[in-house]
């Protein structure tokens, strides 16, 4: 190859480049064209133009006055955002417990965790609709068609997983530190909470974006618990609001996804290194 | 080992409060579920407190302090779920077949008919607006009064005062008579009451009248069956509802055990054997195509960015995951409209261009392409993303000794690149695998798994076995076949064990696993 001279190895550079922008455009037309849509007054999706002509904000106003798109987003981050930190929290307990202590059924307990965490909560979904269906009896606010309900729900789908990711750093914690804190008269807990804690800032918060963003894209079980238009997730929101609308509502609907993807790219990219080595290592997004 | 030590006096102390707070309210809990009869939930209360106490109590439970919290939702929300998903798809539970026996009678013996000729009776409405104090029913033989809290007493133990002497009552102990507006004030009210009269009971049949209504059936304990009062039939308890002799059975029954007989039916009933075939084998392409385009393309890709001198690697590097830091639903409902037959982008600029249109979702195997593309696009990025990591763990002393023997690009690539990028990157391929096997959102929100392909058939052209699934138990033409649904999600558990069963005796991860525990 090197023989072939300064000119070959150049074309070869430039060919690189060509095909890398070539899959940029492929990547990014999708966004930018609805990026574009979304400030384009004409509401119908009849326009092969990215640029609008006469560029606006009427969809945004329109999605926040003639729709609950705000009332979606609000209830999205809220359940999303609970259910992670408490997954969080959960499951820094319990890695701490598989990570420190030595007891009976540890390992059964991991391996059991690992073995749960390959099934899909939503292969149980009738089962899982059914209980809430009851414990919705006893708990009205906690049962099938509340956001309580759903927490529930993906807060429990979300433990085994993350148990076992955690537990994993938690090992590569030196125990030194706690123990001198121990013979300085700490508890157990306060070692945790105090020494741990600070210590696994970084999955922590790897864990709980990555939890955040999953949980504010699902569909499958949020569509049956919750009813009514108002306790929807964006997920159901914006699909109901265009499946059957796609030619008189696609600007407005390009403004909600123009927000609605807005807000998980922005977290994604602050994060990027620390979300890509995570969900690359296991962790599963949809 | 030893968790605990004795610690200070104030927190001693308040772990008694809290502990003697919670059993108290546990205990007084209790005695009210005893009183109402919910076994169930005072079984909870009970066992709540007791574990929640002996957990606080105990030395050995100590490491269990920490786990409770997590294993509670797992158990609540994973465990029992999958434990009753199975039950369930043993049993028959479906519309029709949901309430329990005793509910079965209860709601059949609420049922009511009218006799005939038709008995009824006009009444007046005494009190305010704001309050109904009763109502006044006119039965000839025996004039009635109602009060609102269902009892039922003849007008003469109250006090009618008929002002001018119409024959017809102007106040009841001191209460006026209503007028229709008024009346329609306390419609509610009226419509909830039923009461007890003569072996049937009273309720409202009109805005005017209270009807004499007889009860359709009768439950005899003795033979455990139901009797149709009206026309003396005798409907026998069954397995799963009260059948008479005729062949004529009751609705609603109440679910049963059916053995294997859901799973049976996929293989054998031909109202789900062909779509289960048919969705099994999409389903699998689906996956394959996904994982292998995805992976070659998001390959491609890696190697192209694989070179350190390329300028701009990492710009290009984070522009192309894109797809994979966009929400997939939003996504997958952009490139639904860019499908779209009549107005979507790709028919504008084929139609403009060309001339032709392409049915894009409305034919099974356009529908199928559009969404293997995009889960193409979706997925791609998480494979270059993996590829670049192998990619990058390869020693370079390997391709220096392949130029040295004068191996061609293409050469090096299938002989030293793919091997060694295929140990690390296999399982994650039967990972992703099993992900898009079960990758229901973007079926759902793209086609629904339309297009019909059978009229009448439940699963459409593009359904996976979950979205199968979904529509056996929640988008029922023939209700909700609950049943069905989750013995479809016990055969998708079963695959997906047998792949993952696969993947790790590829991988012998277990055994890592093991080792590290």
């Amino acid at each position: 190859m090197a023989s072939k001279g300064g000119l070959g190895r150049w074309g070869k550079r430039l060919l690189r480049h060509v095909l890398a922008w070539l899959a940029i455009a492929f990547a990014l037309f999708p966004a930018a064209f609805v990026l574009g849509t979304s400030f384009n007054p004409v509401n119908s999706l009849s326009t092969t133009r990215i640029l609008p002509q006469q560029p606006s904000l009427a969809n945004y106003w329109r999605l926040f006055s003639d729709y609950a798109f705000p009332v979606w987003l609000l209830n999205t981050v809220k359940i999303a955002g609970i259910s992670a930190v408490f997954s969080v929290f959960f499951c820094a307990l319990g890695a701490y417990a598989f990570s420190r202590f030595r007891f009976r059924g540890r390992r059964t307990g991991l391996l059991t965790l690992l073995l749960v965490q390959m099934f899909p909560q939503a292969l149980a979904m009738v089962a899982i609709y059914l209980i809430l269906l009851k414990i919705g009896r006893y708990l009205p606010w906690a049962g099938l068609g509340t956001h309580p309900g759903l927490i529930l729900v993906y807060l429990g789908g979300s433990i085994g997983f993350n148990t076992w990711f955690m537990k994993g750093y938690f090992d590569t914690i030196p125990r030194s530190l706690e123990e001198s804190a121990m013979v300085d008269g700490a508890t157990h807990f306060q070692a945790f909470w105090r020494i741990i804690l600070p210590l696994a800032r970084p999955i922590l918060a790897v864990v709980f974006v990555i939890q955040f963003i999953s949980f504010y894209s699902e569909y499958l079980i949020a569509s049956f618990v919750l009813k009514g238009e108002r306790s929807y997730t964006l997920s159901l929101g914006l699909y109901y609001m265009i499946n059957e609308h796609y030619r008189d509502r696609w600007g407005v609907f390009a403004a909600g996804a123009v927000i609605g993807a807005g807000l998980i790219l922005v977290i994604f990219y602050a994060l990027q290194s620390q979300i890509v080595s995570g969900l690359t290592g296991g962790a599963v997004k949809e | 080992m030893r968790y605990l030590r004795p610690g200070p006096l104030g927190s001693t102390l308040l772990k008694v409060l809290f502990l003697g707070l919670l059993d108290a309210g546990a205990v007084y809990f209790s005695v009210l579920l005893a009183w109402e009869g919910s076994w169930a939930a005072l079984v909870l209360v009970v066992a709540g407190a007791a574990g929640v106490t002996y957990l606080a109590l105990s030395q050995r439970a100590y490491p269990l302090r920490y786990l409770a919290p997590g294993l509670f939702f797992l158990v609540l929300m994973v465990v029992i779920p999958v434990a009753y998903n199975v039950y369930i798809s043993f049993t028959n539970y479906s519309t029709g077949h949901i309430l329990t026996k005793d509910q079965v009678i209860k709601v059949l013996t609420d049922k009511e008919y009218q006799p005939s000729p038709p008995i009824r009776y006009h009444f007046y409405g005494f009190g305010t607006e704001e309050a109904l104090y009763g109502v006044l029913i006119l039965i000839d033989s025996e004039p009635l009064f109602l009060r609102p809290d269902g009892e039922l007493e003849p007008l003469t133990e109250h006090e009618v005062v008929d002002v001018d002497g119409d024959g017809v009552a102007d106040k009841v102990d001191g209460y006026p008579r209503l007028g229709t507006r008024e009346l329609l004030a306390h419609y509610q009210v009226l419509q909830g009451l039923r009461v007890p009269w003569k072996g049937g009971w009273l309720r409202l049949a009109s805005l005017t009248q209270f009807g004499y209504f007889l009860p359709r059936y009768r439950y005899d304990p003795e033979r455990d069956a139901i009797v149709d009062q009206r026309t003396g039939k005798v409907y026998f308890a069954g397995p799963d509802r009260f059948v008479a002799e005729d062949g004529e059975g009751l609705d609603p029954g109440w679910p049963r055990w059916v053995g294997l007989a859901n799973y049976l039916r996929f293989i054998r009933d031909p109202l789900y054997h062909g779509a289960f075939g048919r969705v099994f084998l999409w389903n699998v392409e689906w996956a394959v195509l996904t994982v292998v385009l995805s992976f070659a393309l998001g390959l491609a890709l890696a190697v192209l960015l694989n070179d350190r001198k390329l300028k701009l690697r990492k710009l290009y590097r984070s522009l192309l995951i894109v797809p994979y830091a966009l929400p997939a639903f939003i996504s997958v409902l952009i490139w639904k409209g860019f499908f779209n037959t009549e107005v979507g982008l790709f028919n504008q600029l084929l139609g403009s261009h060309f001339g032709i249109r392409v049915p894009w979702l409305t034919d099974v195997f356009w529908a199928r392409f559009s969404l293997i593309l995009t889960n193409v696009w979706l997925t791609y990025p998480y494979m270059m993303l993996v590829s670049l990591g192998a990619l990058q763990s390869i020693p370079g002393e390997l391709y220096e000794a392949a130029a040295i023997d004068g191996a061609s690009p293409w050469r090096r690539f299938t002989r030293i690149t793919f091997p060694l990028l295929m140990i690390s990157i296999a399982p994650l391929l039967i990972g992703s695998f099993a992900f898009t096997f079960n990758n229901f959102t973007i079926i759902w929100l793209m086609t629904q798994g339309n297009p019909v392909v059978k009229i009448g058939g439940r699963a459409g052209g593009t359904d996976i076995l979950l979205s199968y699934a979904y529509k056996l138990a929640f988008q029922g033409a023939r209700g909700n076949e609950y049943a069905m649904a989750a013995a479809l999600g016990v055969i998708i558990f079963l695959i997906v064990a047998l792949i993952s069963g696969i993947s790790f005796l590829r991988t012998r991860a277990l055994e890592e696993v093991s080792r590290g525990l």
